[in-house]
């Protein structure tokens, strides 16, 4: 769909624990403004890609590229400054400081004025401006004194987002971003995520098939760690493998 | 507006120490100084404590490091006892600044407990140190300092002194308030609150944290140097662990995350223990009390207790407003 | 806006005033003649029990004259210095400032002597030093402290004539094991410096670090050829040593500091520390009808034998008194004070005592042996450090002339060296 040098390239990503190879030889290639979900039974290996791909657990061989740099051995926050960000399965905020405090430590994550001591936060400009247009489209503006954990389960899982979408990343990694969501709240997460821009290229893990088929274009198929089946949605929709995956093992 | 409040209440909090003080008696103008000294030291643990969430139980090495080369200075060289003790004060920051950040590339990488014991067991080796180096510290007799500094202002004086000990707690406070509300004291606050996220966000979040270390370390050295000259007596006493403990527990009894609240401990712990001791033989047990107490019912420290009233306010009017409470959940 | 800047700042001033007022209440109005003396004792902490023998002390003689010295009434305030000197340090600041004392007193450690004496110097204040017996507070550094005057003793003063008497029983090579602080090196030096110098040779010296209980590593390292053993232990050292020695089997004589041997420990210890021998200025077995009375009077007050520790601030507590006699009651001021407190030449529990130019006492050093049997009447077997030698009227600088002595540096580890240690 797109030409030119890939966003992110996996090639022959692997990970083991002893004995246990968790992820297995993966390639894979997303270009800028693409929009894939991983998608597999559980124990599949899903998370365990992302860690990889963002650094939070060092793979055992194999690469990954970020923009055509070999970011194999980075740390998480390098990649970050690279372009890369992610959301977690499992919410992961700062529960007891307001949304915009939220916002504003994602913001200035990448800032070089990060290490400023002699200067309040609050007198910076571009950092509140640019939290305010995050939580204005977000929907978040008028709430932005609440400390995050009186937020219901849903609403975090957006600030979660929100807290991404700081670093201006060129490509999104989103664990599960349904997860625990009531339906209605799962159609406006999927609305909301096809509103981002259009140049994000999104890197998605769901089991809420509604939410994948709404928002990507592509989906790769995880099992055993292997990647077994890439395609657009409407062929993984008819895989007949994919089926016989999902239903013969549950 | 809020912390606009806060801080006009502190302004008139500091004023009234400055302006009362003076006309207190010597003796309550001598533990004042003791408080300002201790209100230092404590607020730099605060750094560490309750911005990063670091529990630190060493941070009188740094306070002994800047308080016996202070000591050595004047004793061996005559030196800092006229305008050079600027350069001793400098020289005692920096010293406590280089101990910290030393004892950082040991400490920092860990947390929780464990950051707890390493910073334990650095702070023995500084007593160690002050202990058994006897030729440069005078082993368990310590070093007694000679007259206070002196150019053009006598410190003395003990009005004197408190002024200027005044001085730098307000600088201090100062430097500290902006600090904890700059970018990178906000970087702090995140860290405390979730460290992988932080690294993740594109913190290096132990680089954060060592710089942290360090400037408790530096505040913590600026202290010593004013503990020095303020006792007269620098000895492996001021090192021990007890005086670790009893900075953390400033931080706690007022309130850890508040710089402030470091300070109003600090006061309350120089007052209650000199009054006390005096009263009953038993005083250890009541501090140790207020702080077990302190501890369980009141973890925000004392400066939450407006916050705590208005809430109790608050649900106290909503009770009678409403006969039914408002959330189940 | 505005009104609300004008209320906070008068809620802090309010708040700030009300937390200093508190403790601005005026000066206490003082008696017409009141003499408030402030006594530094530890009464927490591991040295609780020294300090309840030291408080005891002062407190008896007070009673006994009704708190009341020649017409002056006497405030006596006595602080918890808990063994530390920056607690001494901030106690007597404390006393100074908020009591206006007259004087304090006490001070249980050498280093918390040498932290006060300071202090006296900076407040004009009168330091009487009963404990405390860092040598070079009245020696080297005497001119330092013109307000303090020594009641107690300096650390080598009565091993002086201990190293002689050494000679006298013939010894001739003896080995040291003492504690390793300033304390141990001025007893173990004073000996050293007057036993070899009538001949004998110390052999052999070891540094056991303070707190030391477990004596296994250094017991067996010591010369089996010495005639004798010299030792200063402290605390809980004094009673685990002679244990562990008698235990490896060694029967040698053994001398050891006054302090070691103190009534304060003597009923806890065993009967293996019979015959060892010490030297101080004290002993509670010392046979005067003085003593005789002042032991029977502290037992049945007390429910113990006063130990150096009692009878050390019993005496100043007298010695302050014969001052204020002279006055008829009346404060003579810190300097005067100062020199008349030096002049006074009292008969006390311990015997004669005077002070030397330098505010040092000059009095009997007993040699003392412990033994088994009944004393000053009571009915009972138990430990005394029997009197079996009395050196009269001992200064601090022995049979040497002031100034020669003085030009050698403190006794410490490194000094006198150990010229015969192989």
């Amino acid at each position: 769909m797109n030409g030119g040098r890939p966003a992110l390239e996996l090639r022959g990503l692997s990970k083991s624990f002893g004995g246990l190879d968790a992820v297995r030889d993966v390639d894979l290639k997303i270009f800028p403004g693409d929009r894939k979900a991983i998608i597999g039974p559980n124990g599949a290996g899903k998370t365990t890609l992302f860690n990889l791909i963002s650094g939070v657990l060092p793979a055992t061989s194999g690469q990954v590229l970020l923009f055509g740099r070999d970011v194999t051995r980075w740390p998480s926050h390098r990649r970050t400054a690279l372009g890369m960000a992610r959301t977690f399965q499992i919410t992961s905020l700062f529960p007891k400081l307001t949304v915009l405090d939220n916002v504003l430590l994602a913001i200035g994550g990448l800032r070089r004025t990060k290490f400023v001591m002699w200067r309040f936060l609050s007198s910076y400009r571009d950092p509140h401006e640019k939290a305010r247009r995050l939580l204005e489209s977000a929907g978040y503006w008028e709430r932005r004194d609440v400390e995050v954990r009186q937020l219901s389960h849903g609403e975090q899982r957006q600030i979660e987002i929100v807290l991404a979408l700081a670093s201006d990343p060129k490509i999104l990694l989103l664990d599960e971003p349904a997860a625990g969501l009531a339906s209605g709240e799962s159609r406006e997460m999927a609305a909301f995520l096809k509103r981002l821009d259009p140049d994000l290229a999104i890197l998605l893990i769901e089991h809420d098939m509604d939410v994948v088929f709404d928002v990507v274009d592509r989906i790769s198929v995880l099992h055993f760690g292997r990647m077994v089946e890439d395609g657009a949605t409407s062929e993984i929709r008819s895989s007949a493998k994919v089926q016989e995956i999902y239903l013969g093992t549950g | 507006m809020e912390s606009r409040r806060k801080l006009l209440i502190v302004i008139a909090a500091l004023l009234a120490v400055l302006i009362v003080t003076p006309f207190a008696n010597s003796y309550v103008i001598v533990l004042v100084t003791h408080a300002l000294i201790f209100a230092i030291l404590a607020m730099s643990l605060d750094i560490l404590l309750g911005f990063a969430g670091l529990p630190s139980l060493g941070q009188a090495a740094y306070l002994g490091m800047g308080a016996y080369l202070t000591a050595i200075l004047a004793t061996r060289f005559q030196f800092g006892l006229d305008w050079t003790f600027g350069l001793v004060v400098v020289l005692g920051i920096l010293i406590g600044a280089a101990t910290a950040a030393l004892f950082g590339l040991f400490a920092v990488h860990a947390g929780g407990v464990y950051f707890l014991m390493i910073t334990l067991a650095l702070g023995m080796c500084v007593w160690g140190l002050a202990y058994r180096w006897n030729s440069l510290t005078g082993g368990d007799n310590g070093i007694v300092l000679p007259t206070r500094p002196e150019f053009g202002i006598q410190l003395a004086d003990d009005v004197t002194y408190f002024f200027v000990v005044f001085g730098f707690f307000v600088a201090a406070l100062a430097l500290l308030t902006v600090l904890v509300r700059s970018p990178f004291g906000r970087s702090l606050v995140g860290i405390r609150e979730n460290e992988p996220r932080m690294r993740i966000l594109g913190y290096h979040t132990w680089l954060h944290k060592y710089l942290a270390f360090i400037i408790a370390g530096g505040f913590g050295g600026l202290a010593g140097v004013l503990w020095a000259h303020a006792h007269g007596l620098v000895s492996p006493e001021d090192v021990v662990l007890a005086t670790s403990v009893d900075a953390l527990l400033m931080v706690v009894l007022g309130g850890p995350g508040t710089l402030v609240g470091g300070a109003v401990g600090a006061g309350i712990v120089v007052f209650l223990r000199e009054y006390l001791s005096t009263l009953v033989p038993w005083w250890q047990y009541v501090l140790g009390g207020v702080y077990v107490l302190t501890i369980l019912y009141l973890p925000g420290g004392l400066m939450s207790v407006p916050e705590r009233i208005r809430g109790w306010r608050a649900r106290w009017e909503n009770g009678v407003r409403v006969k039914f409470p408002r959330h189940t959940s | 806006m505005s009104s609300q800047v004008v209320r906070s700042i008068a809620w802090g001033l309010i708040a700030g005033a009300l937390g200093l007022g508190t403790f601005m209440s005026p000066p206490p109005v003082m008696a017409a003649q009141e003499l408030r003396i402030g006594f530094l004792a530890p009464t927490t902490g591991i040295f609780a029990q020294v300090g309840k023998d030291m408080t005891n002390g002062f407190q008896m003689y007070l009673d006994e004259v009704g708190g009341d010295f020649a017409g002056a009434k006497v405030k006596f305030i006595v602080e918890d210095e808990e063994g530390k000197p920056p607690v001494g340090v901030r106690k007597v600041e404390k006393l100074i400032r908020q009591d206006k004392v007259h004087m304090f007193i006490g001070g249980l450690l050498a280093s918390t002597g040498y932290a006060l004496a300071p202090v006296s110097t900076r407040l004009k204040t009168v330091y009487v030093a009963s404990i405390p017996a860092a040598d070079d507070l009245t020696q080297r550094d005497s001119a330092k402290f013109p307000y303090m005057v020594r009641t107690g003793w300096t650390s080598s003063q009565p091993n002086h004539p201990f190293g002689e008497w050494a000679c006298e029983q013939g010894y001739k090579r003896i080995v040291t094991i003492a504690a390793d602080y300033a304390f141990g090196h001025e007893v173990v030096g004073g000996f050293q410096k007057t036993f070899e110098g009538c001949g004998g040779r110390i052999i052999q010296k070891i540094w056991p670090p303070l707190g030391t209980i477990d004596f296994g590593p250094y017991i067996p390292t010591m010369k089996k050829d010495a005639d004798a053993i010299f030792t200063l232990m402290v605390g809980p050292m004094s009673l685990q040593f002679p244990k562990q020695l008698a235990a490896a089997g060694i029967k040698k004589p053994v001398l050891g500091g006054g302090t070691s041997y103190d009534e304060f420990v003597l009923p806890s210890m065993g009967d293996e520390v019979i015959g060892h021998v010490s030297a101080l200025q004290y002993s509670a077995a010392l046979d005067t009808p003085k003593n005789a009375a002042f032991v029977k009077k502290y037992r049945e007050k007390y429910g113990k034998v006063p130990s150096y520790y009692s009878e050390s601030n019993y005496s100043t507590a007298q010695m302050i008194h014969e001052v204020l006699k002279k006055t008829k009651g009346k404060w003579p001021g810190t300097e005067q004070f100062v020199k008349m407190l030096a002049g006074v030449q009292l008969e006390t529990p311990r015997g004669p005592v005077r002070l030397d130019e330098m505010r040092n006492p000059v009095h009997n050093v007993y040699i003392r042996v412990v033994r088994k049997k009944k004393e000053h009447g009571y009915d009972k077997d138990e430990l005394w450090n029997t009197v079996v030698k009395t050196y009269p009227n001992v200064g601090q600088f022995w049979k040497y002339p002031k100034a020669e002595f003085l030009k050698q540096p403190v006794y410490s580890r490194e000094f006198p060296p150990c010229k015969y240690c192989e």
